[in-house]
């Protein structure tokens, strides 16, 4: 055990102290909000430029011009071959033809612009005519607005999950107000991170034997280390590197989000001395409130234990697998036909992540959530959405069973193929290795 | 102090060791000689327990050996390498602490071995900025860090140029007097004669010569002298000349084969009379004659 302990050291040291690894972790966590805050930036200065839009209206529905986003419709009377024209010198974004509709049984409208416009802007066209038809219609059927308008009705609805309270009396239950937004976002962030995390770490460990083995220290090292407890010793170093770096983004994004509340706190008491921002700041404080509110009815410790769990599970389930990999070819290029089969379940983990969203409780979720190749990404988005114990303790042994089976086998042909090189190696060599008695 | 003892050994495909028994003294240097393919390397890494014999058994000190023997081995394999991203220090304090070496101890032993190898002091240096000659020295000094008592080497001169591969020999010599017992494979044969005091010669997985380097000289040597003279020699019936090259003027150098085991006093005698001798010696074919010739004999077995 001492042994591992020493190659544990070194791998978990050798990285952890690298200056890549130190800007990695520290500087990914702001990467993200800087490319939203990039986004925002590219978007609003978007909105400088307004796009000219002449309508050709056969209809006499738009009388005035129309602005929406930072498109502006107005009324035009050129004649169509002049404004084609335009439209190829970019003078004007694009021209709106409006035929003569009967407004009962209206016709489609024609929209001509050099390049295709996007669903949202055509969402907004339609929207806009649509509105005009339908004041048109009011106009004709002789309704009156005001009684119109009382029926318009809008309803949100609340979601609230059911949860049994550990009130005194113990009969009583407790209802926490949920939100599937959040559920299905939180899904989609853990899901998301384990992926990266496996794949990411998973192609370290298979570089870390790679390199032992091209590099030839390999040899020198076995003879004092059974190869079992070198391979162990190095998926638990490269694990442990893994575990650092998602906790120390834990604790930041816990301190950060501690700092924001405080500063939301802080600021209630001296918006009041600043009247003018004070509905503006009771607006993003209410907002942030209700964001904490909702945040507090999740429970957060338990989804970071669960993930710590399932981070560890799915990082060992295909550490093991890479690092036989890597002991078994000579080169990365080699290593690609191999890493593809074993990468399958991971990349189609993710792409079952929006079934598994959506449809959180059936049968596909269910299974998928189990599956242990699947399971440490799948249970981890469905789990904000509230999993049967049961569910998680069986998926959970299940894993922890794949991937002591997959630690034995990958222990089985790395022992062979660190101290082999120059062969080709196929499936068929790998399973000779693998049931090889005597090595 | 070690016995192997009918090691046999298959890989997918092919055999690699075909029964070999060898035996090796206390406080001594062994050479396991061998073409490249025989089987040596395999044969080291079943001692080193790195992989497992099929058949047989290995013996250390009378009993078979365990895990706990093979880590105090000092190991110094054919593929070796270092670890480019470390410093030499650490690298040895590793290889130091896998062979149950305190720090204290690691860096003690280092600071020693560097002198013995004539190299200032490493422990700071990066190993991607070493040249492989020095790079050989580290793995060398990883090898016998923790002062192991059995020392086994595969190819350790490769690599070295011949100024470094003396200052090897000549520890690997000192080690030995100090009771250490050396084995080491190679299939270059010119260092076997100084250092070896027994060896091994194995082809095509199986055994073909083993036994004391001198004995295994005098067993090979063919009755064959070589004379220094400064006439032409006769014929004579006693023995045949195998050849004569001219070194200069006046002088010749022939290899002269004894015929019917007659003594060499009385060519001495048949040849004294009308030539003056220089130098006259019995030709000892070294181990590289001894190496080829067993080699090419395997090969007719076949």
């Amino acid at each position: 055990m001492s042994k591992v302990w020493i190659i544990f050291e070194r791998e978990y040291l050798q990285r952890v102290l690298k200056k890549s690894f130190i800007l990695s972790t520290l500087l990914t966590p702001m990467i993200f909000p800087l490319f939203i805050f990039i986004a925002v930036l590219l978007i609003e200065s978007d909105e400088q430029e307004i796009r000219r839009i002449p309508v050709l209206d056969n209809s006499g529905l738009i009388e005035d011009s129309v602005s929406f986003g930072n498109n502006s419709m107005y009324p035009s009377n050129s004649d169509i071959n002049s404004l084609q024209e335009d439209v190829l010198n970019g003078k004007i974004y694009g021209v709106l033809v409006i035929p003569d509709i009967d407004i009962y049984k209206p016709d489609a409208i024609n929209f001509y612009s050099k390049n295709v416009p996007s669903g949202d802007f055509v969402n907004d066209v339609e929207n806009i005519i649509e509105n005009k038809i339908k004041d048109r219609k009011i106009k004709d059927l002789k309704i009156e607005k005001s009684s119109l308008d009382k029926l318009e009705t809008r309803i949100d609805m609340d979601t609230y999950s059911v949860e049994e309270t550990s009130n005194s009396d113990g009969s009583e239950m407790g209802v926490n107000k949920s939100s599937s937004t959040l559920a299905f976002g939180l899904g989609y962030f853990n899901g998301f991170l384990i992926y990266m995390f496996v794949f990411i770490y998973g192609s370290f460990i298979l570089q870390s034997v790679l390199d032992e083995k091209t590099s030839k220290v390999v040899e020198v090292i076995v003879s004092s280390v059974k190869p079992i407890q070198l391979m162990m010793g190095k998926v638990l170093g490269v694990g442990a590197v893994a575990f650092t770096q998602i906790s120390i983004w834990i604790i930041l994004g816990f301190s950060i989000s501690t700092l924001t509340s405080l500063y939301f706190g802080i600021d209630t008491i001296d918006s009041s001395q600043i009247p003018v921002n004070q509905e503006e700041i009771s607006q993003s404080k209410e907002m942030v409130a209700g964001f904490y509110e909702l945040f507090s009815s999740i429970d957060v410790y338990k989804i970071i234990f669960i993930f710590l769990i399932y981070f560890t599970g799915g990082f060992f389930l295909y550490g093991a697998f890479f690092a036989a990999i890597g002991s078994a070819v000579d080169n990365l290029q080699d290593a690609s036909q191999f890493t593809l089969p074993i990468s399958l379940p991971i990349i189609a983990s993710l792409m079952f992540m929006s079934v598994i969203l959506e449809n959180p409780e059936s049968n596909a979720s269910i299974f998928l959530s189990m599956f242990p190749f699947t399971s440490p990404i799948l249970m981890m988005a469905r789990l904000p959405f509230g999993v049967p114990d049961w569910q998680l303790l069986l998926s959970i042994l299940l894993l922890l069973v794949f991937v002591l089976f997959a630690l034995w086998f990958a222990g089985r042909i790395y022992r062979v193929g660190i101290l082999t090189s120059g062969s080709k190696i196929t499936y068929k060599l790998l399973w000779k290795w693998f049931v090889m008695k005597n090595y | 102090m070690l016995s192997v003892k009918n090691i046999s050994k298959s890989y997918v495909g092919h055999k690699a060791l075909d029964n070999i028994s060898i035996d090796i003294k206390k406080s001594s240097i062994f050479g396991l000689l061998g073409p490249n393919g025989a089987g040596k390397t395999s044969l080291i890494r079943i001692i080193n327990q790195i992989i497992n014999q099929d058949n047989g058994e290995i013996y250390l000190n009378g009993r078979p050996i365990n895990y706990n023997d093979v880590r105090k081995i000092g190991y110094m394999p054919e593929e070796r390498g270092l670890y480019k991203k470390m410093k030499v220090g650490d690298f040895l304090l590793f290889m130091g602490k896998l062979k149950g070496l305190n720090r204290n101890h690691c860096i003690d032993s280092a600071k020693h071995w560097f002198e013995n190898l004539d190299v200032s002091n490493w422990w700071n240096k990066n190993i991607e900025d070493l040249s492989k000659g020095m790079s050989q020295k580290v793995q060398f000094i990883s090898t016998v860090l923790h002062d192991p008592d059995l020392i086994i080497l595969d190819e350790p001169f490769s690599g070295f140029d011949p100024v470094n591969a003396n200052l090897v020999k000549s520890n690997l010599m000192r080690l030995k007097d100090e009771g250490k017992t050396i084995i080491f494979s190679t299939h270059r044969m010119e260092s076997v004669d100084e250092l070896c005091d027994q060896l091994a010669m194995i082809n095509n997985s199986r055994k073909i010569l083993d036994g004391d380097t001198e004995q295994i000289k005098m067993k090979y040597k063919s009755d064959n002298y070589l004379i220094v003279h400064d006439k032409k020699l006769k014929k004579d019936p006693t023995y045949s000349i195998v050849k004569t090259d001219k070194v200069s003027e006046g002088i010749y150098e022939s290899e002269v084969d004894l015929m019917n085991k007659k003594s060499y006093k009385n060519l001495f005698k048949v040849i004294s009379d009308y030539t003056q001798i220089i130098s006259f010696k019995e030709k000892i074919p070294n181990m590289n004659d001894i190496f080829i010739m067993k080699v090419k004999e395997g090969g007719r077995d076949e």
